[in-house]
C-alpha cells in the first residue's frame, strides 16, 4: 500500500523553523534550551530513536520500491527497525478518553436481596433456636418416648394421614416404607429421603450463632470448649452405642446422637456451617501472598527512588550520595530476594500433601510465582548500575568540563541579563543520562556527613528490629494472641510469663547500651571540642584503610560491633516463621558489609520502624496512647532541619537557584552555578575547586582534598565552614539518640517497668540539655 | 475514539473495582476473546489476577479465598449458569460485569439466589466487541445473512456489539445506511431503537458536531476481500490467519513448540505496531534490522565470561533483552512462512494479476493475463478460483467475458465443485444486481492509477493499485459530499457540517486492508476521527465462507453459524 502513503511531512500544513525538538516539534529558543529539553523529555525514549530520525527521509523514500527487491539492498546506515510517523493523528496517539458509559443495578439487585434475605435469615435462625432446643436435654439417658415427647413440643408435626407419598421421592409410604418425621420443620419423608444432624455439628452451629451475636473480642465467649467436650463425648460413647443403635433403628428409631431432619433443613444448616467455618479460616496462601504483596509494594516504593538517584550519579551529579543509593540498591535487592523466597514457597504448598490439592489451586499457586518471577525479572534487573568510585570521578569531571563549554558558549550567544536568567533556569538539569555512562564521585564531605549521622539512627533501628529478644518477643505476643483467642487459660498464662521475662531482659539490654551510648557521647562531645583535628586524620587514615569513603567514627564502630553480634544471633535462631514475617531490608550476613552504606541512607530508619510496627500489631495495640511512641518519631525525624540530610540538600540548592550570582562557600552546596561561577572567578586555595579537579583515580587525594583542602591543617582557610558542619553532624546524632532513648522509654512503659522509665527520662533530660548547649555553642 | 483503550479501561476497572487480594476472572466464550484481545496474561497478571474460568466450566474448585470478577455476556444460559453459582458460591466475593443491557427480571433472578450474599457489584460495562486495534472492531460472527437478509440472531447480536461501541465511546450518533442494502437499513433501525429505549444511557455531553455511524454491506465491495494483501497484519491474516490477534502455525513445517500459536499484537509488540501497515518488503528489511540489532545486543560467550562489565551492561539490559529475544524469534518465523508462502504460491505473480484486475479497464489484457496465469501448474487452487471470482466480478457484463472457458479451465485443473460453485456465489452475493455504488468504472480506476503514479513518480508499484471501495466513500462523507441518495439519513435530521467523529460498520465483515484505509485516512486528515468496525475481519477465506452460507440458505446455514470463533 505504499501509494497510500503520504510523503513525508506532506500532511502538515505549516513549516517551522529554528530549534525545533524533533521528536515533539517544540519550538525552543535555543540550541541549549534544545539540548536541555531533549534531555529532560526524551531522554526515557529508546536511543534508537535518534538514530532513526536521521534515516527518516531516505526510508520514506525506500520503502516504496522496497516490495521490487526487497532483500537486496542493505541499509547499513540505519542501525534500528523501528518505523515512525509521517505526521496527521494517528489512531495510536487519539488523546486519552474517559471510562466508557456504565451502569450500575446494585441497588436494583440489593433490594430484592434483601426480601430473600430476610426469609433465609428467619428460616435459618428458626432452625438453630429449634436444634439448641433439641440438643439442650440428656438424650443419652431419656428414654425413647421421652425423647419424642420433648421433640414433639419443639415443632408441630405433620399429620401422618395427610401425606401418603414421600414429597421428596414420591414413593408411597406403608408399612415398610415408613414415615419420619423431621425435627426440625416437622415435614414427613420417607427413610431414604432422611438425613440426620450428628450432634457435634449441631453444637458447633448452636455455638457459632451465638458467637456471632456477642462482641468479637469479649472474653466472655468461652462457649467453644464446651463445644469441643461435648464433641470427643459423643464420639467415645458413640463405640459402646452403635451395635445397640443399629438394632433398635431397624425397629423404633433411637436418636441420641443425630437428629433427624428432612435434607432441606439439612441442607441451609450445611450452608451455615460453611459459612462459619470461613469465617475464620485464613489459608496459607492468603498469609504468604499478603506478605508477598508487601514487599512488591516496598519495592514499587523505594525502586523509583534508586534509579532517581542511580541515574543522578551515572550523570555525574552531587545530589546524591553514592554510598546511599549503594545502600537503597542492597536493600530493594533484599525484597526482591525475599519475593522470590515467598514465592517459592507459595509454589511448592502443598504440594506435598497426600490429596494432591485441587489442579485449580496449583496453578494459582503457579501463577502467583509466575507473576512474582515477572516482577523480579522486570525491576530487579532494570536496576541500573552504580558507577565505581573511581568513574563516578571521571564523570563528575566530565560533566564539569560540559557545563563550562556550556556556559561559555551561552555567554557568547545571549546579551548578560538574559543569561543571569537563563542560568538559574538550567541550573540543575537533568544530564545526558545515558544509563551507562559512569560518573565521579561525590563531594567527600558530604559522604562524612552522611557517614556519619545515621549510622546511629539506622543501627538503633537495626538493634530494634534485628534483636533476637525482639523477634522472641514478638513471637510471644502473636503466640499469647492466639491462645487468648483459642481460650486457653493456662497456656495464656505461661505465656504471659515468658513474654515478661524476656521483656525484662530485652529491657535491660536496651537500657544498658542507652547508658553506654550517652557516656560515648558525652565522651566524644569532648573529644570533638578539642581534638577535630585529630579526629580528622583518623578518619583519614581509615579511609585509606579501608579504600572506602565512609568515615567509621570511634562510636560507629562500637555499633557495628554490636551489631554483629545482634546478627549472628539472629542468624541462630530458626525460626523461620516470624523471620517471615517481618520483611526486613537485612538479615543476612552481607547486611553486615552493607552496613555502612546502608547507613548513609537517611530515609530508611522511620520507614522500617513503620514497618516493624505494622507487622507487629500486638505490641502497639491499645497502648499507643503514649505520646512517646514511636509513630510519632515517625513524623519528627523527617522535620528536623538536617544540614547534612542528603534531601534537604536539594532544597538548598533551589534556594542556591534563588540566589544565583551571589557567591558563598556553603560546605554542603555542590550545585554546578556555585562551580561555575567559581571556574569563571577561580578562586585560589578553595578547597573544593582543589576537589574537582583533584587525580579522579586516586581515592586517597580525593579524600585529603575534599576534607582537609590543599592545605594538611584543616583550620586554615575553611575553618569556618567545617566546624558547623562538625557541630551539624554532633547535633544530628545527638537527636537520634534521643528519639532512641524515646523508643525505649515507650518500650519500658509499654511493660510497666516504671523504674526504668525513670532512669531513662533522666537520661534523655540529659541529652536534651546537651543539645541545647550545643545549639547554644553555635550560635 | 479508541476502541482498544474503552475495552481496557473497562477491564481494568473492574479489576480495580474489586480492591486488592487474589482475583479469578469468570468469562464467557465471547467474553474470553474480547479480554485477551486487548490484555496479554502478564499484563492482567499484575492485577493480581491469577486465574481465568469459563463460567460454564464444571472443573472448577471452591477456593474462599479468591475474589471474582465475572465478565459475562448478558445471556439467557450466563445468567443461568450465574444463578447457579451464586446459590454455591465457590469464591469470597462476586463482582458482576455485564457486556451489555441486562432485563430488571434478570437482575431480580440472580438478587435471589444470592443468599449468602456473595455479590458485591452489578453492574453493565460496555465491552461488547472485540477491539482489534484502536481504530478497529470485529464481532466475530460468520454467517450473519441469508440471501440478502438478516439471520435474526446475528442481528440482535450486531446491534448489541454496535450499542456497545456506542456506549464506550460515549456517542450517540446520527445513523447513515447504505440504501442499496435492506440489511443495512434494518440495523440502523434496530439500533435506532436501542438509542430510544436506552435514552438514559446515550445521554452524553453534546459535541458541536455530532458523531457519525455509517452503517454499510459487504456486497457493495467483493473485491477487496478477495485480493492478496501485502501489508503485515493483513497478509498475516490472508495467508495464516488471525484469530483474536493470535496466529496458528502449528502447521508450519518444522516449527518450534512455544510458536505454535503466536499472538500479534500492537499493544505490546513494539516491532509489530511499528511494521502493522508497511509492506512486506519494508518489513522484510526491518526484520533484518531487528535481527542485526539483536545480535548486537546479545553478549558473546566468551566476553561474558571476561569481562564484568560487559557482563553488568548484559544483566542492564537483560529485560529488554529477552522480550526482544521473543520478539526476535516470533517475527522470523512468522516473516519466514509468509515468504515460504509467497514464493511456493507464486503470490507475486498472482497478486500483479490480481491488481490488474481490480484496477486497470483493459478486458483484453486482464483475459490474457488471467488465462496465462492459469496455465501455471503451481497455481493453488484457492488463488485460481479466487482469480476467476475476480474476473467474473469486474466483467460481469462484458459483451466477450470468457468466464465459461475460465470455468472449463476450473474443472480441467481439478478444482473442486465447491469452489467452483463458490464463483457463482460470489457473483450473486457482490454481482452488479446487487451492488448500490459504483465498484468498477472507468473513471475510478484512471482516478485511482492517477494518484498512485503520482505518488510513486513514476516507479509502478503494482501490488498496491488497489484503494478499497471505502475509501471513496469515507473521502466524500469527510468532505461533505456523500450523496443523501445513496446513503441517507435515518430520522428527519441531518448533519450540516463535515462530520469528525465517523463510525463505520461493516455488515458481512471487513477487511484489514479497509483497516488501512482508515488509518490512512485518519492520520492525513486533521481533525477526523474514523473507526472502523464489521460483523467480522475478513480474509479471502472466511470471506468465501461467509458468501456460501449467505447464497446457500437452505444447506449451508446450520453450518455457517456453528463456524464463527474458529474461523481460520
Amino acid at each position: 500500500m505504499a501509494s497510500s502513503y503520504p510523503p513525508p511531512f506532506e500532511g502538515t500544513g505549516e513549516v517551522k523553523e529554528g530549534f525545533l525538538c524533533p521528536l515533539c516539534l517544540k519550538d525552543l529558543q535555543s540550541f541549549y534550551q534544545l539540548q536541555d529539553h531533549y534531555e529532560e523529555e526524551h531522554s526515557g525514549d529508546d536511543r534508537h530513536v535518534r538514530g532513526q530520525l536521521k534515516s527518516l527521509v531516505q526510508k520514506a523514500k525506500k520503502a516504496k520500491d522496497k516490495l521490487l527487491k526487497r532483500d537486496g539492498e542493505d541499509r547499513p546506515d540505519t542501525g534500528s527497525y523501528e518505523s515512525f510517523y509521517y505526521g496527521g493523528v494517528d489512531p495510536y496517539m487519539w488523546e486519552p478518553q474517559e471510562l466508557g458509559r456504565t451502569r450500575s443495578h446494585l441497588d436494583l439487585f440489593k433490594k430484592h436481596r434483601a426480601a430473600r434475605i430476610d426469609h433465609y435469615v428467619i428460616e435459618v435462625n428458626k432452625l438453630i433456636i429449634r436444634l439448641e432446643k433439641l440438643t439442650s436435654f440428656d438424650r443419652t439417658n431419656s428414654d425413647a418416648g421421652k425423647i419424642r415427647a420433648i421433640e414433639k413440643s419443639v415443632v408441630s408435626w405433620v399429620n401422618d394421614s395427610d401425606v401418603p407419598f414421600c414429597p421428596d421421592c414420591g414413593n408411597k409410604f406403608n408399612i415398610r416404607n415408613r414415615r419420619h418425621h423431621c425435627r426440625l420443620c416437622g415435614s414427613i419423608m420417607c427413610r431414604k429421603c432422611m438425613e440426620f444432624v450428628p450432634l457435634p455439628l449441631a453444637q458447633k452451629l448452636i455455638n457459632g450463632t451465638r458467637e456471632a451475636l456477642c462482641v468479637p473480642g469479649s472474653p466472655s465467649q468461652s462457649t467453644s470448649p464446651p463445644a469441643v467436650g461435648g464433641s470427643s463425648g459423643t464420639m467415645s460413647r458413640r463405640g459402646s452405642i452403635t451395635s445397640l443403635s443399629s438394632v433398635t433403628s431397624m425397629l423404633e428409631e433411637k436418636d441420641d446422637e443425630k437428629i433427624r431432619c428432612c435434607h432441606h433443613c439439612m441442607d441451609t444448616l450445611l450452608k451455615r456451617q460453611e459459612k462459619l467455618e470461613e469465617k475464620d479460616h485464613v489459608p496459607d496462601v492468603v498469609k504468604l501472598y499478603e506478605r508477598l504483596r508487601m514487599c512488591m509494594q516496598k519495592v514499587d516504593e523505594k525502586a523509583p527512588e534508586y534509579i532517581r538517584m542511580a541515574e543522578s550519579l551515572n550523570a555525574g551529579e552531587t545530589t546524591y550520595n553514592l554510598d546511599t543509593a549503594g545502600g537503597l540498591r542492597l536493600e530493594v535487592q533484599k525484597y526482591y530476594e525475599l519475593i522470590d523466597a515467598l514465592s517459592k514457597r507459595i509454589l511448592t504448598l502443598g504440594v506435598k500433601d497426600d490429596p494432591q490439592p485441587h489442579p485449580k489451586a496449583l496453578q494459582l499457586q503457579r501463577m502467583v510465582r509466575y507473576t512474582a518471577t515477572l516482577f523480579v525479572q522486570e525491576k530487579l534487573l532494570g536496576l541500573m548500575s552504580l558507577p565505581t568510585k573511581e568513574k563516578y570521578e571521571e564523570l563528575k569531571e566530565q560533566r564539569k568540563q560540559e557545563q563550562e563549554k556550556r556556559l561559555q558558549q551561552e555567554r557568547l550567544a545571549s546579551q548578560e541579563a538574559l543569561k543571569r536568567r537563563q542560568e538559574s533556569e538550567r541550573n540543575r538539569p537533568p544530564v545526558s543520562t545515558n544509563g551507562e555512562v559512569p560518573q565521579a564521585p561525590r563531594a567527600p564531605r558530604m559522604t562524612k556527613a552522611g557517614g556519619w549521622l545515621p549510622t546511629a539512627d539506622s543501627t538503633s533501628v537495626r538493634s530494634e528490629l534485628e534483636d533476637p529478644l525482639l523477634q522472641q518477643i514478638e513471637n510471644i505476643q502473636s503466640f499469647l494472641r492466639q491462645a487468648r483467642e483459642a481460650q486457653r487459660a493456662d497456656e495464656v498464662a505461661m505465656l504471659e510469663e515468658n513474654l515478661r521475662q524476656l521483656q525484662d531482659e530485652y529491657d535491660q539490654q536496651q537500657t544498658s547500651i542507652a547508658i553506654a551510648l550517652s557516656q560515648k557521647l558525652a565522651e566524644e562531645e569532648d573529644l570533638q571540642q578539642g581534638e577535630i583535628q585529630r579526629l580528622e586524620a583518623r578518619e583519614r587514615e581509615e579511609r585509606e584503610r579501608l579504600g572506602h569513603p565512609v568515615i567509621l567514627t570511634p562510636p560507629s564502630f562500637t555499633w557495628e560491633r554490636s551489631l554483629r553480634i545482634n546478627t549472628t544471633g539472629f542468624q541462630g535462631e530458626d525460626d523461620t516463621e516470624t523471620e517471615e514475617l517481618t520483611p526486613k531490608a537485612e538479615k543476612s550476613p552481607s547486611s553486615v558489609r552493607a552496613f555502612p552504606a546502608l547507613a548513609t541512607q537517611e530515609e530508611s530508619p522511620p520507614r522500617l520502624r513503620s514497618l516493624g510496627g505494622h507487622v507487629t500489631p500486638p505490641g502497639v495495640d491499645g497502648q499507643s496512647s503514649t505520646s512517646l511512641n514511636p509513630f510519632d518519631e515517625e513524623e519528627t525525624t523527617p522535620l528536623e532541619e538536617d544540614p547534612s540530610n542528603p534531601f534537604s540538600e536539594d532544597i538548598k540548592g533551589e534556594n542556591k537557584v534563588a540566589a544565583n550570582g551571589k557567591k558563598e562557600y556553603n560546605p554542603f552546596d555542590e550545585d554546578e552555578d556555585v562551580e561555575e561561577d567559581k571556574q569563571a572567578e577561580t578562586v585560589p586555595g578553595n578547597p573544593f575547586e582543589e576537589e574537582e579537579e583533584a587525580d579522579a583515580g586516586n581515592p586517597f587525594t580525593e579524600a585529603s582534598g575534599n576534607s582537609l583542602g590543599a592545605s594538611t591543617n584543616p583550620f586554615e582557610g575553611d575553618n569556618d565552614e567545617n566546624l558547623p558542619d562538625l557541630d551539624m553532624i554532633e547535633e544530628e546524632l545527638l537527636l537520634q539518640q534521643i528519639n532512641n532513648i524515646r523508643a525505649y522509654i515507650f518500650d519500658a512503659k509499654h511493660s510497666g517497668r516504671l523504674d526504668e522509665v525513670e532512669l531513662l527520662s533522666q537520661n534523655l533530660k540529659e541529652l536534651q540539655q546537651t543539645l541545647q548547649d550545643q545549639k547554644q555553642k553555635k550560635h | 475514539m479508541n476502541v482498544t483503550l474503552a475495552v481496557k479501561q473497562y477491564v481494568s476497572k473492574m479489576i480495580e473495582n474489586s480492591g486488592p487480594g487474589m482475583k479469578v476472572l469468570l468469562m464467557d466464550r465471547e467474553t474470553t476473546s474480547i479480554v485477551s484481545v486487548v490484555y496479554t496474561q502478564s499484563e492482567i497478571l499484575q492485577k493480581e489476577v491469577y486465574l481465568f474460568e469459563r463460567i460454564d466450566s464444571q472443573n472448577r474448585d471452591s477456593m474462599k479465598h479468591l475474589k471474582a470478577i465475572c465478565f459475562l455476556r448478558p445471556t439467557k444460559e450466563n445468567v443461568q449458569h450465574l444463578i447457579q453459582e451464586l446459590r454455591r458460591p465457590k469464591y469470597s466475593v462476586y463482582f458482576i460485569y455485564f457486556s451489555n443491557v441486562i432485563s430488571k427480571s434478570e437482575i431480580k433472578a440472580l438478587a435471589e439466589a444470592d443468599e449468602q450474599e456473595v455479590v458485591a457489584e452489578v453492574q453493565e460495562f460496555y465491552g461488547d466487541f472485540i477491539a482489534v486495534n484502536p481504530h478497529l472492531f470485529s464481532l466475530n460472527l460468520q454467517g450473519v445473512s441469508r440471501g440478502q437478509s438478516w439471520e435474526p440472531s446475528m442481528l440482535a447480536r450486531s446491534t448489541q456489539g454496535l450499542t456497545a461501541v456506542l456506549l464506550a465511546l460515549k456517542k450517540c450518533p446520527m445513523i447513515r445506511y447504505q440504501l442499496s442494502s435492506d440489511m443495512s437499513k434494518r440495523l440502523a433501525e434496530s439500533v435506532k431503537q436501542i438509542i430510544t429505549k436506552e435514552y438514559e444511557l446515550f445521554d452524553f455531553r453534546k459535541t458541536e458536531v455530532p458523531p457519525l455511524l455509517l452503517i454499510l454491506d459487504r456486497s457493495d465491495d467483493a473485491i477487496t476481500p478477495l485480493l492478496n494483501q501485502w501489508t503485515y497484519q493483513a497478509m498475516v491474516h490472508e495467508l495464516l490467519g488471525l484469530n483474536n490477534n493470535r496466529i496458528d502455525l502449528s502447521r508450519v513445517p518444522g516449527i518450534s513448540k512455544d510458536l505454535r500459536e503466536v499472538v500479534l499484537s500492537a499493544e505490546n509488540d513494539e516491532f509489530y505496531a511499528n511494521n502493522l501497515y508497511l509492506n512486506f518488503g519494508e518489513i522484510g528489511t526491518n526484520i533484518k534490522n531487528l535481527m542485526e540489532d539483536f545480535q548486537k545486543k546479545r553478549p558473546k560467550g566468551q566476553q561474558k565470561l571476561e569481562c564484568i562489565a560487559d557482563m553488568k551492561a548484559f544483566v542492564d539490559n537483560y529485560p529488554q533483552f529477552k522480550k526482544m529475544s521473543g520478539t526476535v524469534s516470533k517475527h522470523v518465523t512468522v516473516v519466514g512462512e509468509l515468504s515460504r508462502l509467497v514464493s511456493e504460491r507464486q503470490l507475486m505473480e498472482v497478486s500483479e494479476v490480481e491488481q490488474e484486475l481490480a484496477c486497470q479497464n483493459d478486458h483484453s489484457n486482464a483475459q490474457q493475463s488471467v488465462r496465462r496465469l492459469m496455465q501455471n501448474p503451481r497455481l493453488s487452487e484457492l488463488d485460481a478460483v479466487r482469480l476467476v471470482m475476480l474476473y467474473a466480478l469486474r466483467y460481469e457484463r462484458h459483451s466477450s467475458s470468457i468466464l465459461p472457458s475460465l470455468m472449463d479451465e476450473l474443472s480441467r485443473r481439478g478444482v473442486s465443485e465447491r469452489h467452483r460453485r463458490m464463483v457463482q456465489a460470489v457473483v450473486d452475493y457482490g454481482g452488479k444486481r446487487v451492488r448500490g455504488s459504483d465498484l468498477i468504472t472507468p473513471t475510478d480506476a484512471v482516478a485511482i492509477t492517477k494518484q498512485f503514479f503520482r505518488g510513486l513518480k513514476g516507479v509502478e508499484n503494482v501490488y498496491a493499485q488497489h484503494q478499497p471501495l471505502l475509501h471513496d466513500t469515507l473521502d466524500q462523507l469527510i468532505k461533505g459530499r456523500l450523496k443523501d441518495s445513496q446513503f441517507p439519513y435515518l430520522g428527519a435530521s441531518s448533519l450540516r457540517d463535515r462530520p469528525q467523529d465517523i463510525i463505520m460498520f461493516v455488515i458481512g465483515g471487513a477487511t484489514y486492508e479497509e483497516a488501512l484505509t482508515v488509518y490512512n485516512l485518519n492520520r492525513s486528515t486533521p481533525g477526523v476521527r474514523i473507526i472502523l468496525g464489521g460483523t467480522n475481519i475478513h480474509n479471502t477465506k472466511s470471506f468465501l465462507e461467509e458468501v456460501m452460507s449467505a447464497t446457500s440458505h437452505s444447506c449451508d446455514r446450520s453450518q455457517g453459524s456453528s463456524r464463527h470463533g474458529n474461523r481460520r
